[in-house]
């Protein structure tokens, strides 16, 4: 079974460059516990698909064979700095640019020095790939694609990971509620910014915990009706397309906040798999 | 120390594509061309800085988005690599600024003073967005004049347009404030485009000008629209319209960047000067000038 682990992560540095925050701590032990169920899953990949890895022309993928710098994210800067070094699986990725056409995708590959990889791509790769022992296909998030069509992105991609027989691990990158405190805060004293975000980012953890895909999509469609949702969750779609039917619940690792918006690390049970390999 | 002023502002779009075209040292991928007016635009623009010899130059760029308040550069050098997220088969550009870090320190003392959160930008190895830099060099190539970047925090959209511009209202006034008590004699540079409704692909030569038009005909009347009133001075109107034509052209001067220069010039009811027209993949861009010193 070529598909052998999905998550979802926030991708936001905060919990990365500063987990001695107590409201942060959580969410980064849970990436931890994450890390540890994607090694054991022992994919040949990771396909990564972040909110913050903005396209506007064309669908983007990372085609550079190795990417590596360092990065100093835009908001955060004073939380430190982002080194990063990434393999990538340039077979699949190129793969995936050539099949996009069937699903009325025009695709491009990148492949410069120095082209800015997203803070949520780097945190994500650094909690989940520490060693960067696993290779990575990286996708963009085109702000004028659809929850639809980032589900049909997340399904080709799983297909052409299966047609090269690679044992793979789907990653969407992204945050739950949007709305963040725009003043300074004692960060010991961060939590979710309203009653009302926390209770539908709760609700929305508890429909990602059954198997039924079709309730889940629309509670999705009413979350974003209440929320300030993070792209619209379409990390979300993105890994729901590439998990198809193999979709059977999943386990939320950890919740929180990221400066006042939501963020949780969620595990997804694959149908098929034997065991489960994280804990809540 | 004698009283600072604002002696001019620019309205000064950021298409990577005119730096593509012009093919200087700074930038990696080559071209033949394109985009010609826009670029003989800057080059009057040019004309017009070196004749008017500020000591300072201020960009506001939307590509510098920030959630936490307004945030300024605030390191004396800042150099290194800007590759476009968006094009970077055309925009790869090796670049080295100083920053006026007193007047930064200024502004952002004064912003706070106004009312708004305001941060200094302290990280050294900070990558400079590609809207500063690709406005910067457009109007000085020679990169010798110290600078001031300014973030767009992203109250126009996270709030309301009426909130977000109420909030670059006072980021100007709060620059200006710095400008005049720091006794610089500065210009601003909104980077902004006006309407921003653009194409989807690329044509497979980018500077193919063949393919080069107005995406919008509504969008294009509604630029005709606003430069007309600006080359009036009729700049009242423009802001009474504002909203509407950010709505209806998807302008990017909901951004703030404009908002921010001409509440910073004091809505100065003078002609501007259009040194240009022309769309980029599709989206509206006027360089424009408002010289004080002429108007004083």
């Amino acid at each position: 079974m070529p598909l052998v682990a999905a998550f979802l992560v926030p991708g936001s540095p905060l919990h990365y460059l500063r987990p001695d925050v107590a409201p942060w701590a959580p969410l980064a032990r849970a990436h931890t516990r994450a890390a540890a169920a994607l090694a054991a899953a022992r994919p040949d990949v990771l396909i990564v698909y972040s909110t913050q890895w903005i396209a506007v022309l064309d669908e983007l993928w990372q085609l550079r064979p190795r990417v590596q710098g360092l990065h100093v994210d835009e908001n955060w800067y004073d939380f430190g700095d982002l080194p990063f070094d990434m393999r990538i699986d340039t077979e699949l990725a190129s793969a995936c640019i050539a099949a996009s056409a069937q699903i009325g995708v025009r695709s491009k590959g990148v492949d410069y020095d120095g082209f800015p990889i997203d803070t949520g791509t780097i945190v994500a790769n650094g909690f989940l790939n520490p060693d960067g022992r696993m290779p990575l296909v990286i996708a963009a998030n085109n702000v004028y694609h659809d929850w639809q069509r980032t589900e049909h992105l997340g399904a080709l991609a799983a297909a052409q990971a299966e047609r090269l027989a690679r044992r793979y691990a789907l990653i969407g990158v992204g945050g739950l509620s949007g709305t963040i405190f725009r003043e300074e805060i004692d960060l010991e004293t961060d939590r979710i910014a309203s009653a009302a975000d926390d209770s539908a980012n709760r609700e929305l953890l508890e429909a990602l915990t059954g198997a039924d895909g079709t309730q889940l999509r629309t509670a999705c469609a009413e979350y974003a009706g209440k929320v300030r949702a993070d792209m619209g969750l379409k990390h979300l779609a993105f890994v729901l397309g590439g998990l198809g039917s193999r979709y059977a619940g999943a386990t939320t690792l950890g919740y929180g906040p990221s400066y006042g918006s939501g963020a949780a690390v969620i595990e997804f049970k694959v149908s098929g798999q034997t065991g489960r390999r994280g804990e809540a | 120390m004698s009283k600072g002023e604002i002696i001019a502002g620019f309205l000064a779009p950021h298409p990577p594509h005119l730096v593509y075209g012009e093919n200087p040292p700074q930038n990696e991928p080559r071209s033949r061309g394109g985009w010609e007016p826009l670029r003989w635009a800057y080059e009057r623009a040019r004309a017009s800085l070196e004749r008017l010899q500020p000591d300072v130059l201020l960009v506001h760029s939307p590509h510098w988005i920030t959630q936490l308040g307004h945030h300024f550069l605030g390191v004396p050098e800042l150099r290194g690599k800007s590759v476009d997220p968006i094009f970077p088969n055309l925009f790869r550009y090796d670049f080295a600024l100083d920053v006026d870090v007193e007047l930064a320190e200024a502004c952002c003392a004064e912003a706070r003073a106004g009312g708004l959160v305001a941060k200094m930008m302290r990280n050294p190895n900070f990558r400079v967005d590609y809207g500063t830099i690709t406005t910067l060099h457009m109007i000085r190539p020679q990169w010798d004049i110290p600078v001031v970047g300014i973030s767009a925090n992203n109250s126009p959209y996270y709030l309301s347009t009426a909130e977000g511009l109420g909030e670059m209202a006072i980021l100007g006034e709060a620059t200006r404030r710095a400008i005049e008590k720091t006794g610089r004699r500065a210009v601003l540079l909104a980077s902004n485009t006006l309407c921003h409704w653009h194409f989807h692909e690329e044509p497979a030569i980018p500077e193919d000008m063949s393919q080069e038009h107005p995406q919008s005909y509504a969008g294009y009347l509604w630029d005709m629209r606003i430069i007309d009133l600006l080359r009036q001075g009729r700049t009242r109107e423009v802001f009474e319209i504002l909203p509407q034509f950010i709505e209806e052209a998807f302008a990017e001067v909901k951004s703030g960047a404009f908002t921010w220069m001409f509440s910073a010039m004091g809505y100065p009811e003078i002609p501007g000067e259009l040194h240009g027209y022309g769309t980029v993949i599709g989206t509206g861009n006027a360089v424009m000038e408002w010289d004080l010193t002429r108007a004083a």
